[in-house]
């Protein structure tokens, strides 16, 4: 088997996550060319995948194994990253997060061709997984090692049909069909048992391993007549089957660092850090509409019993008030809480949280004057006064804020607010900071993911609003201390070089944005990703990029409301169109994580308005909210065009069937794009080809 | 790292620690071991769960893997070092501690403060003992004698920070013991 099943359902003969684990190390420690380069971690550009790989970093450096992590933005560069990878000798370990699911693994095109000590292991939530991956057998298909949650298990018509139609020859067409059409039926219900113990030994001859010579001649025997039978409809079945699995769009399962968290749960190396790394990586796939609500509190559950296993119980007074207060300075405790759906509330000012929030803006209809004055109503009717409001958090009345939560439940039903609240977690930090939640903590972190670095973003300083102190309404968000780190740069510049090292630090210099070509390109992203992940665990940081994902919300919403309000959103056969072309955030939309995050809000904020509709080239009869939406790029002259497929109910999602879809365009009418993320539904187009391409989307086909 | 002249020449805080780690503590092993030897011993075997002397070098390794609990010496917890702090105060003389309690408490609380009770209150505690001690050897220092010879119950850290000034002055005041005032000697014949 190449797919480990999760610990539940591990036997002995199936060891799970704790033994390849312990595989890892004993491979590690064993190999006489271990070096820095042993063990190679790929990760995903998502806050799911950096949790993940800091998680393996901590129970690494417990255990002495020299690792390193790389950072691999899209498939582009894996290829490019596996070239790399060949030509590293002392590699015995490689561990991609977040990515490689959908890939075939073994085949000649990835790692098929590498040294057969290799193993690679994939610990990827997106799904579906590629079958030869999962069920891939031999010295090539068992160095592939898919961490499962269980998922797998289901998908063993699927492996029956993989396996039938891998192994087995062409059915020959002067075959009897129906005379043997019988006898194969009886003979079914017992070969299934006898494939899943033996994996092999088919007439085509592939090297097996093999499970001794007695049983595999017998057995080979039937099998040789039972495929000289394979009818073709059978084949036919079997292919619908595999079809059907591949086509039926993208979802996402048990987010990576859940994964590693049940391994540290296996090998009882749990503490507060990976519990909370763990939270991180549940609550940003929830908020981005990876897991359904359902899902979400599965997970959840497991998580708050963990809590409170591993942390004293929240005093009584915090169960009253909400804000955690820490009990000691080194207390760094996580709290299960119950988190409002209002953006970053505890950050900056009521009134501003419910506006930036989804789902209150596509409650109230934020983006229209009428639905500003909705929202000041509700807030009138709660009890709070303009000013009061525009109050941040902190500076807010006491009394007010232990009565919100109270009010909210009593008066917000009116409008429609119904779901204002969600269970998560809080962690306190002593008394460096004010405790954080889930929430905030993975907006501050997919923030810094995005735009830390690469484009120009101004923030609002506290109190600047409407005038405040300094006449100015923000600054220009330049990395917190890294910023500061970057004028010591200037200072050693060599004699002589100083043009030279000017022209490169200005290349480098990501605040103004002014990338010239891909090698800055690729510069940015990569600062983005270590910021990120030095943030994680640094309060300090993630503090600092607070006022980033604000500013960051701000745009979505600038954005949001005036692509509504221009009524920008056309229909074509069945989906929706809205085309970026101009804006003064246009540079900002050209990123694929900030377009993703407007697809989101726009499929949240008319969720309510606009009628689900089937899409033409779905496969199923659900109705849903497909959007697509493209950005103009202007530098490159490309289009980066994201496509969502939201749900109709509000924290149910939908397979994303637009990654196949966008293929199956681009192959019909020959557009010229790039897949520059994992995410198969972000592509980016050029910038003709880009009304064809939209076109031929939507024909039935 | 830049020090003050006097200084230069002694040991450093960061290097007292390094001595101070040979000493043995207790340590309760989550992982086994054999018994293993090292250049300044041999250690173990480890056999989670029952206690095991190791150096506090190794623990803090250990525990920094979260291979280990440590168990914090019997010296260092609220109950004595509040009766430590109340001797201080009330008597002239320095009160007994354990000879490098500093360096030991420092890495302890550093490395394992999840495993001592209260800790805040070992640091707060640790905070005053030290400033009282700190004034008694103000004191002390100020009523120099060439022929006082004895501090007792002076810690590992105390006697660092003295030393240059000690020796020094020492070395005058003999000195000046041992040839007193010319001048002096003529205004007496």
């Amino acid at each position: 088997m190449v797919y480990l099943p999760p610990p539940h359902l591990a036997s002995e003969t199936r060891p799970s996550y704790g033994e390849t684990y312990a595989r890892i190390l004993a491979t590690h420690r064993r190999s006489p060319t271990t070096s820095a380069s042993s063990v190679i971690i790929l990760v995903a550009p998502d806050v799911d995948a950096l949790c993940a790989a800091q998680m393996l970093a901590e129970l690494f450096k417990q255990d002495d194994v020299m690792y390193r992590i790389i950072p691999v933005s899209g498939h582009a560069e894996l290829e490019h990253m596996k070239d790399e990878l060949a030509t590293y000798s002392d590699l015995h370990t490689l561990i991609l997060l977040n990515m490689g699911s959908i890939l075939e693994l073994p085949s000649p095109d990835w790692f098929g061709d590498f040294d057969p000590r290799l193993t690679v292991h994939v610990i990827d939530s997106s799904r579906p997984q590629n079958l030869p991956n999962l069920f891939g057998g031999g010295e090539n298909g068992e160095r592939i090692i898919v961490w499962d949650d269980g998922g797998a298990e289901h998908l063993q018509e699927e492996r029956k049909a993989w396996e039938a139609l891998t192994y087995e020859p062409e059915p020959d067409s002067d075959e009897d069909e129906s005379d043997f059409g019988s006898e194969e039926d009886e003979e079914s219900p017992e070969e299934d048992e006898d494939e899943e113990a033996y994996e092999g030994g088919s007439p085509s001859g592939r090297k097996r391993r093999s499970l001794g010579e007695g049983d595999s001649s017998r057995k080979r025997r039937r099998l040789e007549r039972r495929s000289a039978r394979m009818s073709r409809e059978l084949r036919a079945e079997y292919s619908a089957r595999i079809g059907k699995h591949y086509m039926s769009g993208t979802w996402h399962g048990q987010s990576a660092s859940g994964t590693i968290y049940i391994l540290a749960t296996v090998l009882e190396r749990v503490d507060n850090d990976l519990l909370w790394l763990a939270i991180l990586g549940l609550t940003y796939d929830y908020s981005t509409s990876r897991i359904s609500r359902d899902d979400y509190d599965k997970y959840h559950s497991i998580y708050y019993d963990e809590v409170a296993r591993l942390n004293p119980p929240p005093p009584a007074s915090a169960a009253a008030d909400y804000d955690f207060k820490p009990q000691n300075p080194d207390d760094t405790s996580v709290y299960a809480s119950d988190e409002l759906r209002f953006t970053m509330f505890r950050h900056w000012n009521l009134y501003d949280a419910m506006y930036h929030s989804y789902y209150v803006a596509s409650k109230l209809g934020i983006w229209k004057e009428r639905g500003k004055k909705r929202l000041t109503g509700l807030l009138a009717k709660m009890g709070f006064s303009i000013p009061e409001t525009q109050q941040p958090y902190s500076h807010m009345a006491k009394d007010l804020k232990l009565s919100l939560r109270h009010k909210l439940d009593q008066i917000a039903p009116e409008y429609g607010l119904v779901e204002l609240s969600y269970p998560s977690f809080t962690r306190c930090y002593g008394y460096r900071s004010l405790p954080l939640s889930a929430a905030d903590a993975v907006e501050a972190v997919s923030a810094l993911l995005d735009v830390a670095g690469g484009v120009r973003m101004e923030i609002e300083v506290e109190g600047a609003r409407n005038g405040g102190e300094w006449f100015g309404g923000g600054h220009v968000w330049n990395g917190g201390r890294q910023g500061r780190r970057r004028d010591e740069e200037r200072e050693n510049i060599p004699p002589g070089g100083a043009a030279s090292v000017v022209k490169t630090s200005n290349a480098l210099a990501t605040i103004d944005g002014k990338e010239d070509g891909d090698g800055a390109e690729l510069q940015w992203w990569v600062k983005n990703f270590w910021t990120a992940f030095d943030a994680l665990n640094d309060i300090v940081r993630l503090r600092e990029a607070l006022p980033l994902s604000m500013a960051l919300h701000r745009a979505i919403m600038r954005q949001g409301s005036s692509i509504i309000d221009k009524h920008d959103i056309r229909t074509l056969r069945g989906h929706r169109v809205v085309v970026l072309s101009q804006g003064p955030d246009l540079a900002l939309f050209a990123h694929p994580g900030v377009l993703s995050r407007l697809a989101l809000w726009l499929v949240e904020a008319l969720r309510d308005r606009l009628q689900g509709t089937q899409v033409a080239f779905s496969r199923s009869k659900r109705k849903s909210l497909p959007l697509v939406l493209a950005c103009m790029n202007e530098k490159e002259g490309t289009y980066i065009v994201v496509g969502v497929m939201g749900a109709l109910d509000f924290g149910d999602v939908r397979k994303n069937e637009f990654g196949l879809a966008f293929l199956d365009a681009r192959e019909r009418c020959n557009a010229r794009t790039r897949h520059g993320s994992f995410d198969t539904s972000v592509l980016e187009i050029q910038k003709d080809d880009l009304k064809v391409f939209l076109e031929t989307l939507c024909e039935r086909h | 790292m830049a020090l003050p002249p006097p200084l230069r020449t002694s040991v450093t805080p960061a290097e007292l620690e390094l001595i101070a780690c040979e000493q043995l503590v207790d340590i309760i092993p989550l992982v086994a071991m054999e018994r293993t030897a090292f250049i300044s011993g041999a250690y173990g075997p480890l056999r989670p769960p029952a206690k095991c002397k190791v150096p506090i070098w190794m623990a803090t390794n250990l525990k920094l893997k979260k291979k280990c609990h440590i168990v914090p010496p019997d010296w260092l917890n609220v109950d004595f070092l509040q009766d430590r702090l109340t001797r201080e105060t009330s008597q002239p003389e320095f009160s007994e501690l354990p000879f490098r309690f500093a360096e030991v408490a420092k890495v302890i609380l550093d490395v394992a403060s999840d495993d001592i009770s209260n800790p805040e209150k070992v640091r707060s505690l640790l905070q005053d003992i030290r400033e009282a001690r700190q004034a008694k050897s103000r004191d002390g220092v100020s009523k120099l004698d060439h022929s006082e010879l004895s501090l007792p119950n002076l810690c590992a850290m105390e006697i660092n920070e003295i030393r240059p000034f000690f020796v020094r002055s020492m070395g005058v005041l003999t000195q000046l013991v041992r040839q007193p005032d010319p001048g002096r000697m003529d205004q007496m014949e």
